[in-house]
């Protein structure tokens, strides 16, 4: 059991280190652990059917959909009209456009529930436009991928549901206004990082605008910014799902890119719907990929081995605490998100309870940490859309993460030894 | 298998570890290695780790999982006779649904399973699903009329929300209460543990017990799995089977029990309709199935009244 | 090889583009339905789940056609333009083994699993083998894909920028 566990970390990083495409580490480390206690027939086929499984979810179609809609807003200069209006309210700040890249994350995020769906949304546009303003592409980069997991822990957010169905009976009402203050701690310790590493990096701030133009730029962005209040106003106003939202904007964004701007022409569109499959089938078979693995580790045990060895390791409650958010930080690198917390809930709950934690508490905890795996290598949904929506790769952009995922840790560490963050606002509404 | 010559059957399942069916299934391995002098136990994957029913179900079939526990719902999709089950009404109460699943009616659809390389081991309690809705209660069919109401990815399902009138949505059950929160949906159906365990009640506050479809859970064994077992081992796991029934029949009934009274004490408008005018609204569907398997389990059904 | 590749490529950029279009229009008729005709289509969902099995599955083949699947490029980059060479091929054999056994073993058996008996599709009541059949399809293009990259490609071109993950 133990064995084949290492069999699979073991050829994961070999095959990793030596340029083997990260979707086929994650199968082939599968594959060859899995012929240890399955014969080969069952275990290919099973592999097959988890990479296929891992695919059928209406969420993931958010995916592919907003990938779309960024790559027409993008060509449909709707993009830049968003960036100079942002540009002109807040760009006077240091790092002013990385901080429009955290709040606008931050907004999408809140609207989304899905933090894959908000970097390619955010991603796909904002990122080039970072670059032109002077910024480093892989700063832009990892701007995006870590400011849109604040939208994992803002409502709504289906990996909270997910976390109550899980923890067997965690309201999900009380999850959801438990995640605003942790969420907006996350984004403000964020943007604290940008502004200091923009300083640092002497990256451009931008003139103070007289009014008058502050007022254009806002005016010539209204048809762009028309697309988040339907986004918005859909999702809030319970009209359609993310996934629907997804389509409505790749809708609105036909319209006004080819005949409202006519910045595109039909002919091009062709090109761009082939772009959009590209950048979303490459983060598709990762996750079928991941499917299988998680499917593995499940079936090994390896997640309760894991639990078991901790207990044994101390027995002081803030140790305890420390060691489960370093190991739910080792298990985010390697695993989605939504298998993080379906396997490490039922084994680390009962544990953090015995403390005297409470379960929203640790809920809370558990989806911030795990967002911190979403965009770190070597396996991160968030981190893989990023580099592939920033055209750069993983380790490139490891650099510039370094100070956010600090940020980051800084926001885990006060969620997790300081109650009042996640529960003074449920408490508050009378719902906790 | 040489090397130990004990047998540990995987077992995955959907649901969580506080439901009645997990709990039993811990039961039925106590009682399987029991029997077996420990040469025999289960080993459970609860929560869907393993994946979704219909993909549980392929694992059986290729042969990487020995057992799960699925809807009969979801069998429908591999097997026709399963039909029977998501058809409104076919079942008058509690008592009557356990005293056909129980008999030789039950029996048989649990060996038409075998074409699917599955061997049915036996059924588990889900109750009956009712109507739950969040501006008004559903008093009579009349209500259901114009709703947007979610089912299972069922085709029974959506034709039965169709022939109440209303408009069948599928939605997936993980989604749904946000489905619900933000009005995507104007209501769902489901049984009263099922609708308190995912808190939907935060939601939606009426519910109307007029109970249109009673689709138990199923046992099953991959037949692969099953037919490597020796006749005294295939017999082990048919008594522990039995015993996990039993158990699992009482815990559900707790269940439901407790979550009918947390659903009142919490101030939810729990409503106990006039079954009939619900049941004359539906009876068309079961006549569609006249001349196929489905419609001879009906007419051995009414037989044993 | 060579012509049945491209020919591949070209045959897939325009499924691409097709999956693509369709996914859009399912999911927004999916809302019109609930809104203008007011009857919520009930099959669009599961439409549309199964187009975005074939579009990440089918797609990554044109991915791997285009060099743009993701990899830690470290230790490539920092070796000689020789060894760099005899790595991709080591790498192209690796997508060639796993699909493969894999994709096009497993595929199939998983195909044949859902076609005796015949399983469908829960709203649509579709042969699950329909939508099941993009996995050995997939592991038959990316096996036919990496051979050409083994067999017909000079070690020169494994070192361009984009083939080392650029
Ligand atoms: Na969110
Ligand atoms: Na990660």
């Amino acid at each position: 059991m133990e064995f084949s566990g290492l069999i699979l970390i073991l050829v994961f990083f070999l095959l990793l280190i030596l340029n083997v495409p990260i979707s086929f580490c994650i199968g082939i480390s599968t594959a060859v652990a899995m012929l240890f206690s399955i014969d080969f027939i069952p275990a290919t086929t099973t592999i097959s059917q988890r990479m296929v499984g891992g695919l059928d979810s209406f969420a993931l179609l958010a995916i592919p959909l907003f990938v779309l809609s960024g790559l027409l807003m993008g060509r449909g200069g709707v993009a830049r009209k968003l960036i100079d209006c942002a540009m002109a309210l807040i760009g006077m700040l240091p790092g002013g456009l990385a901080l429009v890249n955290v709040m606008s994350c931050t907004l999408f995020g809140s609207i989304s529930g899905s933090a894959v769906a908000t970097t390619s949304a955010i991603g796909s546009f904002i990122i080039p436009e970072m670059e032109k303003k002077g910024y480093d592409r892989n700063f832009a980069t990892a701007v995006t991928a870590c400011a849109s997991t604040t939208g994992m822990i803002i409502p709504p957010s289906n990996i909270l549901i997910i976390y109550a169905i899980a923890s067997g009976g965690v309201s999900v009402s009380a999850l959801f206004v438990a995640g605003y203050l942790p969420g907006l701690l996350l984004a403000s310790l964020l943007m604290i990082v940008c502004a200091g590493y923009a300083i640092k990096k002497g990256f451009p701030t931008e003139a103070r605008l007289p009014l008058s133009f502050v007022v254009k730029k806002v005016v010539a962005a209204v048809p762009s910014l028309m697309l988040i209040f339907i986004i918005i106003g859909g999702i809030l106003g319970g009209i359609f799902t993310a996934t629907e939202a997804g389509a409505i904007a790749v809708f609105y964004s036909l319209i006004l890119a080819v005949l409202v701007y006519k910045e595109v022409k039909v002919g091009e569109l062709k090109e761009i719907l082939l772009k959009a499959g590209e950048i979303s089938a490459i983060v598709l078979l990762l996750i079928a990929a991941s499917s299988a693995m998680s499917w593995m580790l499940s079936y090994e045990n390896i997640p309760e081995i894991i639990s078991k060895t901790l207990m044994t390791i101390s027995e002081n409650p803030l140790i305890i605490l420390l060691i489960i958010n370093l190991i739910l930080i080792i298990v985010g690198a390697f695993m989605d998100m939504t298998p993080a917390v379906l396997i490490f809930t039922p084994i680390f709950l009962p544990v953090a309870e015995s403390l005297g934690m409470s379960p929203l508490h640790f809920g809370i905890m558990m989806v911030l940490n795990l967002s911190i795996g979403l965009c770190s290598p070597p396996v991160g949904a968030v981190l893989f859309v990023g580099c592939s929506v920033g055209n750069t790769t993983i380790d490139k952009i490891i650099k510039p993460m370094v100070p956010l995922y600090i940020a980051m840790f800084i926001a885990l560490m006060l969620v997790t030894y300081i109650p009042a963050i996640s529960e003074f606002l449920p408490k508050a509404f009378g719902l906790y | 298998d040489n090397k130990s010559s004990k047998t540990v059957l995987r077992v995955g399942h959907t649901l969580d570890t506080k439901h009645s069916v997990h709990k039993a299934l811990e039961f039925m391995s106590e009682r399987l290695a029991h029997y077996s002098h420990g040469e025999m136990s289960l080993k459970l994957y609860p929560n869907g780790t393993l994946g979704s029913e219909r993909e549980l179900v392929e694992l059986l079939q290729i042969g990487s999982l020995a057992m799960t526990k699925v809807s009969a719902a979801t069998l429908e999709s591999f097997v026709d006779d399963m039909r029977l089950f998501g058809l409104p009404y076919v079942f008058s109460s509690r008592e009557h649904r356990w005293n056909i699943l129980e008999s030789d009616i039950g029996e048989d659809i649990l060996h038409s399973l075998q074409p699917a390389k599955l061997y049915g081991l036996g059924y588990f309690d889900a109750g009956s699903r009712s109507f739950y809705s969040c501006d008004k209660m559903i008093r009579s069919p009349e209500d259901v009329k114009g709703l947007k109401i979610r089912v299972m990815n069922s085709q029974n399902a959506v034709k039965m929300i169709d022939a109440f009138g209303g408009a069948a949505t599928p939605i997936s059950w993980g989604e749904l209460y946000a489905a619900l929160q933000q009005g995507v949906v104007d209501g769902a159906e489901n049984n009263p543990p099922s609708f308190y365990s995912a808190r939907h009640y935060e939601v939606c506050k009426n519910f109307s017990l007029n109970e249109h479809t009673s689709i138990p859970d199923v046992m099953v064994i991959s037949q692969h799995i099953f037919s490597h077992l020796s006749d005294q081992e295939q017999h082990w796991l048919k008594l522990a089977m039995t015993d996990a029934v039993q158990k699992q029949k009482t815990l559900w009934l707790e269940a439901e029990n407790y979550a009918l009274a947390e659903m009142k004490k919490s101030g939810l408008n729990v409503h106990y309709p006039d079954k009939k005018p619900f049941m004359d609204a539906v009876a068309h569907l079961h006549d569609a199935y006249k001349d196929s398997i489905v419609g001879q389990y009906l007419m051995r059904i009414k037989a044993k009244q | 090889m060579k012509n049945l590749n491209s020919w591949f490529t070209k045959a897939i950029s325009y499924l691409v583009v097709i999956l693509m279009v369709s996914i859009v229009a399912t999911v927004l008729w999916q809302v019109f339905s609930r809104y203008v005709l007011l009857s919520p289509s009930s099959g669009s969902g599961e439409i549309s789940r199964f187009l975005l099995i074939w579009l990440g599955l089918l797609g990554s083949t044109y991915c791997y056609q285009q060099n743009s699947h993701l990899s830690l490029d470290i230790l490539a980059r920092k070796l000689s333009a020789q060894k760099q060479a005899y790595l991709a091929r080591f790498v192209h054999l690796m997508v060639f083994l796993f699909s493969l056994t894999v994709l096009v073993v497993g595929g199939v058996n998983l195909v044949t699993t859902t076609l005796d008996p015949v399983q469908l599709s829960a709203v649509l009541g579709v042969k699950m083998a329909y939508v099941y059949s993009v996995m050995p399809l997939t592991g038959i293009i990316f096996c036919t894909t990496a051979l050409e990259k083994l067999f017909f490609i000079k070690n020169e071109q494994f070192i361009s920028p984009k083939a080392v993950g650029e």
